[in-house]
This record gives C-alpha cells, structure tokens and sequence, in this order.
C-alpha cells in the first residue's frame, strides 16, 4: 500500500477546504447568474452585500449576531453527521428550547445573573429532550429518525403555536406570543441596540467545546467510530444505540440554545415565528464546513455576513433577501457532489483540447 | 449430446491463477458435480459460462459453435441460468411476481397478465413437483422452498442448463433430500444441470458424472460416483501432499481447564439452529483448534464466545466464574478477541493505526482518564505497538487502511496481545497473508499460549489449524464430529470428517 | 353540527386535499423505487411559482401548468443526480432541493415583479359549478354540489390516483420499479435496468409534486402568495409513509390530513385551538410509524443500489 505519513491528514483536511471553497465560490457565480437574469448587475449587488455587511459597524454585528442561530444549527447538525445521523428535528428542538427558556425566564424568579443562565440551559435540555426522543424512537422502535424528525417538527411547532395563540398568551396582545421574559433572564448585549448578545459567544464556545469533546474525550472516540464503523464498534463493545441518544441530545441541545438566543436575547419572549427555517439552514452551514465543528463557526460567520449583508440592502434597494438563501441551498448541492462543478468543467475543458489538437494534427498532416 | 465444451480455459486475478488451462464439457440431460475445495476455482468457471466473467484464455462452445458470453443476459438466452448461493428473491413479494419480474407476460403490452402468469407457474409447480403455493410471500418460505422458487425463475427463463451454486449450502439435510428428488426430475425432463459444491454427500447421491478441480487445475472430469468413494474424492480434492507437521509448537505444558463451554445452542433468526448443543474446554497453555468448512456454525460459535450474540444457551465458565454479557463484558473479562473478517469486524479503516490500536480497549485507565483521552501516552503506545509487533507503520497516525493486509492483521493482533488476556478466540487470523505474516502471526499464538493462556482458534485452511492445534476439533452442521489430537487423522481423513462422515467410516481409510 | 356545515367540511376537506393528495401519489413513485421522497416542498414551491410565471406571461392557464410541471421536474433532477449519479444520501440531496425550490419561489416572486407579498393575479381555475359546460352537475342533490365546489384538478387528481394505482401494482412497469426499490441487487440480475427506473421515480414524483404546487397558485388564489407552499411538501411525505407507499393508501391519509387542516377553519372563532387539531393527524401517523416500523421504513430496498 502507500504506506502514508502523517500527509494524509493534513492533505485530507486540505481537501474539504478546497472541496467547500469551491463549493462556495460556484454557489455565488450561480447566484450571480440568477440575479442578473433578474435585472440587476452581479457585481453591484454583491458589492452592496459585503459592504451593506462589512463596510459598517453596524453591518458587521448585524452579521454576527445573525451568524449565531445558525452557528448553534449547523453544530447540531454537524454532531449528528458524525455518527451517521442525518437530523431532521432541528426546527422542532429549536422551539422547545425557544419555548421553554423563555417561560422559564418569565415565569420563575431568580437572581441576576443566575436567571439567564438558568433559562438558558432549560433551553438547551427542552431541545436535547426532544433530540432524545428522536433517538429513543430509532433504539427502541427502529423508526428511521428522518421521518420521525419531520414530524416531531410539526407536532411541535404546532403545539408551540398552540401555547402563545391562547393559553400562554398574554391579554393585549396581537400576535402569538408568550408574557415577556423578566429582566434578569435576557441576554446581555454585546453592543447597545443591537441584536448581538452574549449568545454569540455561546455559540462559539460550544463549537469549540463540542470540537475539544470529539478530539479530547472518550464519547467523542465511540462517537466516530460508530460513524465510521459500527459493526467493529459493536465487536469493540461500544453501544451504538447509546451513542446514537448521546449525540442527539447534544445535537438538539444546540438546537435549543438556537432558540434560547432567539427567545432570551432578541424578541424578550416566545413568538410564533421565533424560526423560519433556522434549524433547516443548519445543513448548509455544517455541509460547508465539511461537518466540522470548528469549520461551523467560519461557515456561520460566512452565512452570517451574507445574509446581513442582503437584509442591509433590502432595506435600502430592491435586490431580494431571498437570494442569499438561494446561494446557501446552492452550497448544499455544489459540497454534497463537488462533480456536478468538475464534470462540467472538464467536459469543456476536453472539447476545447480536443478541437485544438484536430486543427493542430490537420495542420501537420502525416 | 454435447452441449458445451469450454476448453483451456484460464482466467487470473492480481497476485493469483484462479483458473489454469480447465477443460469444461457438459453433455444434454446429464447432473454434472463440479467439486473442489474453496477457492478451487469452480465458482469462477460458472461465472465465465454463465457471462459474469469473462477468460483471458479459452473458449466457450454451444452445440459445437464457438459463442461470445458477455453478460448474464447473453447466457440466459442461450438457456443457461445460474441460480446464486444467495438467493435474488424480493422477500414482500409473492412466488409468482418473484419469477417473473423482468420477462412478464402482457396484456395489451403494459399490462402484467396475472392469469397467464399464475398458469404457468402453476403449471411448472405441477410438472417439478415443487410443491408450493404460487401466491404466497416469499418470506413466509422455508429455505429449502425460496431456493425452489429461484430454480423457478431459471425454468420460467426456459433454461436448458441451470448452474446451481452451493446449494446445499443453506439447506437442512431434509431440504437437501427434496432437492435431490427435484433436481433428479429436472434431469428427467431433459435439463443439464451443473452442481457446484464441495459435499462429497451431494456429489455421491446425485451427480451422474464428478470433475474435480483443485487450485485451479482440472484434476479429472470423469468421474463416474458409482465407481468411486468419499475417500478416492477426498484424495482427488485435497491432494496426496502432507501436512508439514514440521511447523508444529506442541504445548509443552498443558493445565487445569481454564475456559468451558456447556450447552451452546445457537438458533438464527429463523429459528433454525446452528450449534446444535455442544460443549468443549480449553486448558491452560492449550490451543485448541476448530477445523470445519465455512458455513458449519463456525461464526455462530464466535459471536456467542464473544458477546456478540445471546445465545439460545450457554454456560460460560472462564476462570472458575460465570461469564455472559455483551461484547462489552467479555472483553473486560479477558476475551482477546480477532474477529473473521478485519476490515469490517476488526478495524475502523478511516481511522488512525494508533486509534485502531485502542479499539474496544479505549476506556481502559492507561488510555483514558477521567473520560479524556490521553493521547500523548496513546501514540507513545502505539508507537511500541508498532515496534514491538513489527508493523511497518512509519506513522501511527496513517489511517489503518493505508497498511497492507498483513500489517492490518498484526494490528488487531497487537491490540489484542499487548493487553493481559486470558484467552485469544482468533478466527481466520492469515487470511490473505503472505508467508512472512503468517509464520509470524503463528508465533504470536504460540507465544501468547505459552504464557499459560487458552486459545480459541478457528481456521478453514486446514492446514492452519491441524499445524498450530494442540487438540482438535471438527465442526460439521453445528456439531462437533471428532474430538482428537492433531496429529491423529491424514488431511484426507480429516477433509472427510469436515464434509460429514463419520470417523468410523474414515478410519478405514487410513493414509 | 349541522347538515349544511357536514356538506361544508366535506366540500373543504376534498378541495383542500389535492395539492397535498398530488405530491404524496408523486413522493409513493419516489418512494417505491427506493429514493426517499425528499424534496417535495422545494418541487411544489417550484411548481408554484412557475404556474404563475407561465400563466402570466401566456395569459394562459394551461401554459402555466406546463411551466410549473416542468420546473418542478428539473428540480426533481438535481436530487436524482445527486442521489442516483453521486450517491449523496437521499435526505441530504432531498433538503438541498428543498431549500434551492423554496428560496427560489420567494426570490422570483420579487425579482419578476418587484413583489412582497404576492403575485399579480393570473388566470386561474376555478370551481366547475361556475363553468357552464358542467351546469348538469347542480342538478344532483348533495353530491352534485360537493363536485361542484371543486376545481377541474380534483378531477385529475382521481384519476391520476387511478393510473398510479394500476400502474404500481397492475402493469409490468410498475412490479418492475417496485423490485428496484425492494431489492435493486435482485432486479439488476434479472435484467431490470435500476438506474433508470429510480430517475423515473425521482421524475414522476417531481411532475405530481409540481402539479399539486400549480393547483396552490392557480386554483382559487389564482396568484402566488409568499411561502404558499407552508410545508405541504413535507405533509406529502409523512402522509407517503402512512399510506405506506400505496397510491390509493396514501391518498385516503391526505385525505384524513386534509380533514384536520379543514377543521380549523370550521372551529375559527370558536374556542377549539385550530393548532391541536392540526396536531393530531401527525400523532397518528407518528404512533403508527412507531407500532409498525416495518411499514413506516418503506421498501426494503430504501437507499441501496445495484452493486451494493
């Protein structure tokens, strides 16, 4: 064999990051495309995005502070990968985490201080509750998690919806929505006036803890080798069964903490639409950064800025939001099969090739 | 009349001649044994036939004309079906639909013509004797049943030749029995029919003629079974060549019994059994050693020893105390475990040598400590791992599958042996190796066994297993035929015993 | 409860039903063929938004159809490719379509013409109690009326119901895709091409499942509404897994599905929470999914190919 040195880990990683870089690149050119057949010019509007996101303070925490749902999303979604567990559920886990801390953070007293972190956690715990449960069906049951996902998320987001329609619902009041959370329970702020908080940093904490968690301790050994391997694992004594429940409460726990930073930080409560597909937009975000956990906080950070960046145009041009949303589904399709982008490239390079070497052998005809 | 004639044939994989210049004949309305040990090289020659393969030398000829096989297609319409040794039957669906998916008859082009369809498989139920009920599921079938079904689809196909490829294989005796009885009326009706097996038993009652193949030689094609006995075809199998018993490392001491297995019965998942209650001790310093074919139970017997099934019972005493579990238990226990098959069973290819080193051993107090892993001391010991056991690994933190099989196999043995074991259960351990990795891979054994240990070895090569055993056992359908020193029975003995024979009947053949 | 509020919840249940009764029979072809029915809302939203880009730009209703049928189906493509081709996992490969078909449909709405919330109107279909062609209809008590109420989809509907039965399990076709989606090692042996027969699941269930997205924007709306499609595309899918891949099986659930969802309008004002109602269908089939995992795990043959 190529007996292979210490190479093949540093080649491998080099790989994802060009696999996803290209990834990337092709879902702008193609996003470029589509919005020029729209009417408006390619590089003005991405222009108009990076500085709309970078070119001003503001743009800039708008970007961070939009990168952190997703951040906590795309981690969920990337812990489940891991041990070959595609999770569908992230948008229910969202809400309950969404849902409960805030209840938790309007309706139990506590001292500043311990009260956020407190409702926090009861977040985090709901959504890893409801991950649980996803896992639970598959051991137990053998029901494949992908369906029982999607419909843990209507159950719940209906019964979410149900809860701030009426009985939650505070009297006054036009939309869905639950009582205010106190005071003591809300996010700090990172700047005044903004919707950036301390959840950012949780979020990248906890991509940094769940890296450290799958390199540095023994769940994190059994966890790969079960994604890789679960026969030799079982042979090896490791229970796939319970690492499949491990690591779907983890992953709906940042699911969660997705909604905790919702709820706690930004809207002050639980609101019907707290996620419009957040716990979705998860997958972008790991599969761009290769299901890394570290990769997830660049790729949300990447995501972020985009999306920033449209919401500041938006506000200003006509040039859609949506459009960025197009480009993230892009990025899917481009990692999961890089050759959708080489095949075609080739193909053109050959005929190219080909056409040049028939005029140059007709040329020096034997 | 000869149908098909396929002389000097030679076909030849990477590092290995599986075919080399074969002569093939079959004649019309004739059940043609092809026998030989695994690996002879007999499923290779039907996939040429039957245009799943093709040669890199020799011919095929129908009828005397010279034909071109490219695809199974090809050789379904020349008349030539193979019915496989596991069987392409969609279990939800019913006998008929299972026949004829992909050549259907139609009403009105597009429509499936169900009443056609039932007669005519009803009509040849009727006309084989094949005895079930066209619209039952096929997973509600016996075996013995789905494995007629498949011949259905060959006979729905209007073969003229049916290949059969182990079929006793997955057959109780009584299923074997009926299968005679069909393929017999098959030949009646003027069906060539080639068998490919390596049971003397079915070769004896059915065939009409025996070719033999051994390591890719023709050896002869024959045969008639009436002129011949178990022990002639033993001969002709496995050769005259001895077994060197020059390798042998006899246990020099051997002590009180250390690992007991009482009443294992093992059933599958349908119930069917495959151990049939059978008990063994092995000493201390004692290799004891299962010889078999592959197929008799050998895998069943290492999963319940392992932890990797509950089976139906079993007493497990391992030092004086009761042993059972998971995988989990018998490894903290003591069990060193090298599974039969190392790339699916033994390793995480996509993970690092040295994470492979740890495997199954990895929450143990010098590799983890309070749930972290260590893994400064992890590479340090994989590093001696690598040294002592001599695998070329120049980095332990390559993925494992970059090594070669034999370095792979010195991995799981490392991980294993450089661990206080209390027994080895090692099945298959030089499957694939060189020579260089096998003689060291035995000297592990031997080393490890001579530390006052047990060891548990399971082998198909023969040869293996009566070199390395210190008492030998004989598997044969879930049972244990022979119980005896190594160096008691010849390799044509002993090759009779593993296919089923009684040692009364193979002690009069004494070589 | 009264009589006319029965007649009036079936009436609703019926016509609210088609959309998602269209993409499930679509999702049962994707299914049955041994391709998780992923990325059916980004095809209905796909269809959706095309029906009303063709229909406006034709000023036909028919060319709409065309339109949103077609772009659902290219869109079906870029999940076979990546699942059949490239062996990207089917949920993946599905999501990916998902979010591409749904993000579009908003994108387009406000690229093509400068919209928020949505469409300009477009020609539409409407219930065939106002075609005059069909003014018989009304004259048959209670069932005449309830057909009336419907649109000429209803009708397509049942009869593609029909074709999709007949064709699963009565014609060569169908037993034929069926073995690839059971045993695909098994159905290559026999000759059965797998390859092409899991595209055509992955096609067809683009065509039904943009079809039912064209019923959204071109039948009572007669425009696109942003995010009109509110997750039906995932409906259809659970609802496939309860009818267990059979087109009439799966139809029958839309159909319980479509009761609950007509429910809420009939409680609105009253004091039942329309939300819980809506829950229920989805306790159902989850408890099913759970007693029966054989059923609920589709073809045994789900996400393998022929050299596996």
């Amino acid at each position: 064999m190529n007996g292979n040195t210490g190479k093949s880990k540093l080649s491998g990683r080099f790989s994802i990051f060009s696999r996803s870089a290209a990834a990337l690149l092709a879902a702008l050119l193609i996003g470029g495309v589509i919005i020029t057949l729209g009417g408006y010019s390619f590089v003005d509007v991405y222009a108009a995005i990076f500085k709309g996101s970078l070119g001003s303070s503001r743009g800039i925490v708008l970007s961070l502070a939009t990168a952190t749902p997703i951040m906590f999303t795309g981690l969920g979604f990337a812990i489940g990968i891991k041990v070959g567990i595609v999770n569908t559920g992230l948008e229910g886990q969202l809400y309950m985490g969404a849902l409960v801390s805030a209840l938790v953070g309007a309706y139990i007293p506590m001292p500043a201080g311990v009260h956020v972190v407190v409702s926090m956690l009861a977040g985090a715990v709901a959504g890893g509750l409801a991950g649980t449960l996803m896992g639970w069906f598959r051991v137990q049951f053998g029901a494949p998690e992908v369906i029982t996902g999607i419909m843990m998320n209507s159950i719940i987001t209906l019964f979410t919806s149900y809860l701030s329609n009426d009985p939650l619902k505070p009297p006054n009041v036009g939309s869905a929505q639950t009582i205010q959370i106190k005071e003591t329970a809300e996010l700090i702020k990172l700047v005044p006036k903004s919707q950036l908080t301390t959840a950012f940093i949780v979020a990248i904490v906890m991509c940094i803890l769940v890296y450290w968690m799958q390199r540095k301790t023994v769940w994190g050994y059994k966890m790969t080798a079960v994604g890789l391997n679960p026969r030799a694992s079982m042979v090896a004594g490791i229970s796939s069964s319970r690492m499949y429940l491990l690591a779907l409460a983890l992953s709906g726990a940042m699911a969660g903490l997705a909604g905790s930073g919702l709820a706690l930080g930004i809207f002050k409560r639980f609101i019907e639409s707290v996620s419009n597909g957040l716990g979705f937009q998860g997958i972008p975000v790991s599969a761009l950064a290769g299901h890394n956990p570290l990769g997830v906080i660049v790729s949300a950070l990447l995501f972020g800025v985009l999306k920033a960046g449209a919401t500041m145009v938006n506000q200003s041009t006509s040039i859609p939001y949506e459009f960025v949303d197009v480009v993230q589904a892009l990025v899917v399709v481009f990692v999961a099969a890089p050759a959708i982008i080489t095949e075609p490239v080739r193909f053109i390079y050959r005929k190219i090739a080909d056409r040049g070497t028939a005029s140059g052998s007709a040329a020096g005809a034997k | 009349m000869e149908l098909i004639k396929m002389p000097q044939i030679t076909k030849q994989y990477p590092g290995t001649t599986a075919l080399d210049k074969v002569d093939f004949r079959l004649e019309e309305g004739e059940i043609v044994s092809l026998l030989g040990e695994n690996g002879a090289g007999k499923t290779t020659l039907m996939k040429i036939l039957y245009g799943m393969e093709m040669p890199d030398e020799g011919e095929i000829y129908y009828k005397g004309k010279r034909v071109n096989l490219t695809n199974p297609n090809d050789a379904i319409a020349m008349g030539i079906c193979m019915v496989h040794q596991h069987f392409m039957l969609v279990p939800a669906f019913t006998v008929v639909e299972n026949v004829i998916a992909g050549i259907e008859p139609r009403k009105k082009s597009v429509f499936v013509d169900q009443k056609a369809a039932r007669r005519r498989v009803a009509e040849l139920i009727e006309k084989y004797n094949f005895n079930i009920n066209p619209f039952a599921r096929v997973e509600s079938l016996s075996v013995g049943e789905q494995q007629r079904v498949e011949i259905l689809k060959a006979l729905y196909r209007d073969a003229r030749i049916l290949i059969l490829d182990e079929p006793s294989a997955v057959l109780t005796p009584y299923e074997v029995d009926e299968l005679f009885v069909t393929l017999k009326n098959l030949r009646e009706q003027g069906t060539s029919i080639v068998i490919i097996t390596h049971k003397l038993r079915e070769t004896m009652d059915v065939a009409d003629r025996v070719m033999v193949l051994r390591n890719g030689r023709l050896i002869r094609d024959d045969v008639v079974p009436a002129d011949t006995n178990a022990l002639e075809l033993s001969e002709m199998m496995v050769g005259r060549r001895l077994i060197n018993m020059d390798s042998r490392q006899p246990s020099q001491k051997i002590g009180p019994v250390k690992f007991s297995v009482k009443n294992l019965v093992v059933k599958d998942s349908r119930g069917v059994e495959k151990i049939k209650n059978i008990s063994f001790d092995i000493r201390e310093g004692e290799i004891l050693g299962f010889a078999g074919i592959e197929g008799n139970g050998q895998t069943q017997l290492l999963e319940a020893v392992t932890g990797l099934i509950t089976p139906e019972s079993m007493e497990l005493t391992l030092n004086g105390e009761r042993l059972s579990g998971k995988a989990r238990e018998f490894i903290d226990s003591g069990v060193g475990h090298v599974p039969e098959d190392r790339s699916t069973m033994g390793l995480i290819s996509n993970m690092s040598i040295k994470s492979n080193l740890i495997l199954g051993y990895h929450d143990y107090p010098d590799i983890c400590k309070n749930k972290l892993m260590r893994w400064k001391d992890i590479k340090g010991y994989a590093e001696h791992c690598r040294d002592f056991y001599q695998v070329k690994a120049p980095d332990v933190e390559a993925p494992v599958r970059s090594l070669s099989g034999g370095n792979q196999q010195k991995v799981i043995m490392a991980r294993v042996l450089n661990r206080p074991q209390e027994i080895l259960v090692v099945a298959h351990p030089t499957r694939g190796l060189d020579v260089g990795a096998i003689e060291y891979i035995h000297q592990q054994i031997f080393n490890f066994r001579d530390q006052g240990k047990a060891v548990l070895l399971i082998s198909a090569e023969l040869d293996e297993v009566v070199q390395m055993s210190d008492r030998l056992m004989v598997l044969y359908e879930g049972e244990i035929v022979v119980e005896c020193d190594p160096e008691k029975y010849s390799k044509i003995q002993l090759g009779l015993l593993m296919t089923g024979q009684s040692p009364d009947a193979v002690k009069e053949a004494r070589l | 409860m009264t009589y006319d509020m029965v007649i009036s919840i079936i009436t609703s249940t019926l016509r609210l039903s088609v959309p998602v009764m269209m993409a499930t029979v679509g999702c049962s072809f994707s299914t049955q063929g041994g391709v998780t029915a992923f990325g059916c809302e980004g095809m209905m939203a796909a269809g959706a938004i095309f029906a009303t880009i063709g229909a406006y730009f034709s000023g036909n209703k028919w060319v709409g159809i065309l339109a949103g049928v077609a772009a659902a189906m290219l869109i079906s493509c870029i999940h076979g490719v990546l699942h059949i081709k490239y062996r990207v996992n089917a949920t993946l490969s599905g999501m990916s379509v998902n979010l591409l078909g749904t993000a579009m449909a908003t994108l387009l709405l406000k690229l093509v013409w400068q919209e928020e919330g949505f469409s300009p109107p477009t020609e539409a279909f409407t219930k065939l109690a106002a075609n005059p062609a069909f003014q018989w209809l009304t004259k048959i008590p209670v069932a005449g009326y309830i057909l009336g109420e419907q649109s000429v989809y209803f009708f397509f509907c049942i009869i593609m119901i029909v074709i999709s039965w007949m064709f699963m399990y009565k014609t060569a076709y169908g037993l034929r895709l069926r073995m690839v989606g059971e045993n695909p090692v098994a159905a290559n042996t026999v000759g059965i091409n797998t390859v092409r027969y899991k595209y055509f699941g992955v096609l067809v269930c683009g065509f039904m499942a943009g079809l039912g997205g064209t019923f959204l924007s071109l039948v009572g709306m007669n425009r696109y509404t942003i995010d009109m499609t509110a997750g039906r595309g995932y409906v259809a899918m659970v609802i496939n897994n309860l009818g267990a891949s059979n087109p009439i099986g799966s139809a029958l659930a839309s159909i319980f599905f479509g009761f609950f969802d007509c429910l809420q309008f009939v409680f609105q004002g009253v004091n039942t929470p329309a939300q819980l109602l809506m829950m229920m269908p989805y306790v159902f089939t989850l408890l099913i999914c759970l007693a029966n995992t054989k059923r609920s795990r589709g073809p045994a043959g789900m996400g393998k190919f022929y050299d596996d």
